[in-house]
């Protein structure tokens, strides 16, 4: 039962009350410290396992081990018992759990979700007859061990088909470590992919003018172009010789730099990713694509194939995945490595799989030619005053295609017209504030900056182009702080907690229908110390 | 950009440490080892005997004072004795008898120990004083050659230097010549390149950085010195051997004056203290760039009718190449060899910037 690194002691709390735990696996210190409180606290673990034993020289509580020594002990066991070896292979059968995992708790709790052995091997072979990859892959083993992808990924399909699994040696050094390492298969949350491109870019805004000018003209044609090869048009021989000398001279070295040049498969999954970030690394000549999964069913589900890319469809269902969609719009989906049900929880269960399909959540269709398209979660669907039908989600999501905002809450359920909430980036914005020399001290002066405001008004001009006139943004508010897991208002895996934000920033909401030129909030921070503090400030309500 | 670095990577301290962390620059080695064994194929024997040949002998030679001065850091004016040295006890031994190849070791050794015997008393001096105590081995060697008739055969008599041959085998034709040259500065090369590598390496560098530094790290700051001063001589002996024996084919005490000690000096300068390529670089700036600015000015001269006297059509490239020297250490004081690793840096992070990444 993997948890994030940044879990809080509730979270956890929360787990080890569903099962008794035997043996924890900590990290260091830190983790350490929140095993041995939550063995005050009455759970009976019996063993805490570290790794790394730095600050842990004087601690003496009983079953506290270091990895070395419980090494050590499985050695001297294995030799004393000929037979051991074969007996804990053989008590295990494929309907045994390979892992218990948590649904990411979008909307409450998050639910316990055991995946058998049976499941994940099924969804890696599903996997691998889609082409989502082939033996002997290199993978860099960098994603939250808490999320499914990384288990099905860097354990269930590195284990059946023979990948080569590098771990990063420190969270700081993943940059560098992707560079030694080159993976040839890669998935990532869109927000990786978009902090990459953002990173190449401000690299290249920080160059000389003729570097600057080479990247541009290479890249700002090989992005057109791949613009019209989704529209369904070719390129000329031209074009063709550009692509040709932009890999030697611009696109090969980016790749190079960042570790991404032997790159065979490239995945993107758990949201929707911008349109901008998906053309560019197709541009740069990654064949990125779009991957559709969630925890229930091990992660793998539909993939795009390589050469057939329509940006808004997640591809076609792997093989041995079956997929309908109901009347009102839910996916579901029939698989050996859809799971047996929710851990300790027969209502949840009976909700999500009836006659052996599993209920998604999702909502989406299906196109003639078998692609599937996810619009977002069935619960999320609401409807505006006047009846019209929209997912909060999906909105959100193209709003955050722009580099400058990192979160986005958009409202309307019964109301008239539909308002947001936005959180500036501070990497890109920053950035961008430095170079057109806009002062700011910190990130809740740089969001309320005009500059800025300018800035997010192109970014929900954009999206509003997209919309029918019903559902137009009209008003937006640029928050004071980056929603944060800490806080709750969005979840470890930075889905937002809808439920949350609207109660918590209740006041701004109301102030965004109320006609209100500016709002003063309280709000509440949890500090990674586990304080409370108290931030006050005033926020400026803009026009779209 | 012509520097892919993704995927190279290492397990274990030894795999880091190995001769060429950046694939391109083996690949790049091995063309240019290719073009050095191609070059008698390709250029004419004038282009291969009088600029190749003189340039890797000389190479060598600028390796081994870059040894002393560059890595070890020691100052060291009196570099064409050490060669002065090699020279004449290898023409010696040759006339004797002895093969060729151990003639060569003969000169090397005798460099090496002459070279160590003034070291002793020079090291225990530093700086600027040691400068001064080697020229004083120069002069001193000078003085030897000019008054010892059974060594040089006089003040300005020259030693014939018997024909030049290897495993029994008659080296006359210039492309033999120039193989030997090649394969003994390739060879130098190849030791310089693993020096940077071993304990032996990073002790000279530790003694030049700050002598008494490193000798509470626990290196012998004067054993080293002496190392670096007997390797550098050997070198020395068996390059001023080869010089005379596959180049000028006879030896004289003017070849090794103090002013080749002083262009040898400049060499390394020019071309940057501590580095291989950029010694390769500083030769070939200070010992052909005069033959081919003369001929270049030679060739404008005729092609526009220039109305330039003789005079002035000979001293004008000497002017020209004492300004490239200046013009280059301005632009980078640490020579060719910083000049080479800057671009090389540039390609290495495009198309980024170097410095802000």
């Amino acid at each position: 039962m993997p948890a994030y690194p940044g879990t809080t002691l509730d979270e956890l709390r929360h787990f080890v009350g569903e099962v008794k735990l035997v043996a924890a696996l900590a990290e260091d210190q830190e983790q350490v410290d929140k095993f041995l409180e939550l063995r005050e606290a009455g759970s009976a673990i019996e063993y805490i396992v570290y790794e790394d034993k730095r600050g842990l020289n004087t601690y003496d509580a009983p079953g506290l081990l270091s990895w070395e020594e419980l090494h050590d002990k499985g050695e001297t066991n294995l030799k004393a018992d000929p037979q051991l070896r074969e007996r804990i292979v053989n008590r295990v059968t494929p309907d045994d759990p390979a892992i218990f995992l948590h649904s990411s708790g979008t909307t409450g709790k998050p639910k316990g979700i055991v995946l058998s052995h049976r499941n994940v091997i099924a969804a890696v072979r599903n996997a691998y007859s889609g082409g989502a990859f082939n033996y002997g892959e290199e993978v860099l083993a960098y994603l939250p061990m808490a999320w499914v992808g990384d288990f099905a990924l860097t354990v269930a399909a590195a284990i059946a088909f023979r990948f080569t699994v590098n771990v990063p040696e420190r969270q700081e050094t993943v940059l560098r470590d992707m560079r030694e390492i080159a993976p040839s298969l890669y998935l990532a949350a869109p927000r990786s992919w978009d902090n990459l491109l953002t990173s190449i870019q401000v690299g290249i805004e920080n160059s000389t003018p003729l570097k600057k000018w080479l990247y541009h003209f290479f890249t700002d044609r090989a992005i057109a172009w791949e613009r019209r090869k989704l529209d369904g048009q070719t390129g000329s021989h031209l074009e063709w010789l550009g692509r040709l000398l932009g890999e030697r001279i611009i696109f090969g070295p980016v790749k190079d730099l960042y570790g991404l040049s032997r790159l065979k498969s490239a995945f993107t999954g758990g949201e929707a990713i911008g349109e901008d970030t998906f053309v560019f690394y197709r541009a740069l000549g990654i064949k990125l694509r779009q991957l559709y999964g969630q925890t229930e069913n091990a992660a793998f589900n539909a993939i795009q194939a390589a050469d057939e890319v329509k940006l808004h469809t997640v591809g076609r269902a792997l093989p041995g995945v079956q997929v309908k969609v109901t009347g009102t719009g839910e996916i579901l989906l029939k698989a050996e490595s859809v799971f047996r049900g929710y851990f300790n929880n027969p209502m949840a269960t009976e909700e999500a799989l009836k006659d052996g399909w599993l209920h998604t959540g999702d909502a989406g269709y299906l196109e003639d030619d078998g692609h599937l398209v996810v619009l977002g979660r069935v619960s999320e669907v609401v409807h505006t005053k006047r009846g019209e039908r929209y997912v909060p989600n999906y909105i959100e999501n193209r709003l955050k295609f722009s580099p400058y905002i990192k979160d986005a809450a958009v409202f309307g359920a019964g109301r008239d017209e539909l308002t947001a909430i936005v959180c500036i980036d501070l990497e890109a914005a920053g950035h961008w504030a430095e170079t057109n020399a806009v002062p700011y001290v910190s990130y809740a002066d740089l969001s309320q900056r005009a500059e800025m405001a300018g800035l997010l008004r192109d970014a929900f001009h954009r999206v509003n182009k997209a919309l029918p006139e019903s559902l137009k943004l009209h008003r937006f508010v640029s928050l004071h702080k980056e929603f944060d897991p800490d806080d709750g208002e969005i979840t470890r895996t930075r889905k937002l907690r809808r439920a949350v934000v609207e109660e918590r920033y209740a006041s701004v909401i109301a102030a965004l229908y109320d006609g209100s030129k500016e709002i003063h909030v309280k709000a509440a921070v949890t500090y990674e110390s586990g304080e409370v503090g108290l931030v006050e400030r005033t926020l400026v309500i803009r026009e779209v | 950009m012509f520097y892919p670095l993704a995927g190279v990577r290492h397990q274990s301290y030894l795999s880091d440490s190995k001769l060429f962390p950046v694939p391109t620059d083996r690949n790049l080695l091995i063309v240019l080892t290719i073009a050095g064994i191609g070059a008698p194929f390709l250029l004419s024997s004038l282009y291969l005997n009088s600029y190749l040949q003189p340039w890797l002998i000389w190479t060598a030679l600028a390796l081994g004072l870059n040894l002393a001065t560059g890595w070890a850091g020691q100052l060291h004016l009196g570099y064409a004795a050490t060669m002065a040295v090699g020279a004449y006890a290898a023409v010696h031994a040759a006339r004797f008898g002895i093969p060729w190849e151990f003639a060569l070791l003969i000169g090397g050794l005798a460099a090496s120990l002459i070279g160590s015997l003034f070291a002793f008393a020079a090291l225990r001096v530093k700086g600027l004083y040691l400068a001064i105590v080697t020229l004083a081995m120069q002069f001193i060697m000078d003085w030897v050659l000019n008054h010892s008739p059974v060594i040089s055969g006089g003040s300005h008599a020259s030693l014939q230097s018997p024909r030049f041959a290897l495993l029994g085998q008659e080296i006359a034709s210039g492309r033999g010549l120039y193989y030997v040259a090649l394969g003994w500065c390739a060879l130098v090369t190849v030791f310089m390149m693993n020096l940077q590598r071993t304990a032996l390496g990073r002790a000279l560098v530790a003694v030049r950085e700050k002598d008494y530094a490193a000798a509470i790290l626990g290196v012998n700051s004067f054993y080293y010195k002496l190392i670096a001063f007997s390797t550098s001589s050997f070198i020395g002996g068996i390059g001023g051997a080869l010089l005379v024996a596959t180049f000028f084919f006879l030896a004289a005490p003017e070849q090794f004056g103090v002013n080749v000690s002083i262009q040898v000096l400049a060499m390394i300068i020019v071309g940057g203290l501590g580095s291989i390529i950029g010694t390769y670089f500083g030769v070939a700036l200070i010992l052909l760039m005069p033959g081919i600015a003369n001929e270049i000015l030679a060739n404008a001269a005729a092609l526009f009718r220039l109305p330039l006297g003789n005079e002035t059509l000979a001293h004008i490239p000497t002017a020209v190449y004492g300004a490239l020297i200046v013009i280059f250490l301005l632009v980078e004081p640490l020579g060719l060899g910083k000049l080479y690793a800057n671009i090389r840096d540039y390609f290495l992070v495009w198309p980024f910037d170097q410095f802000k990444k």
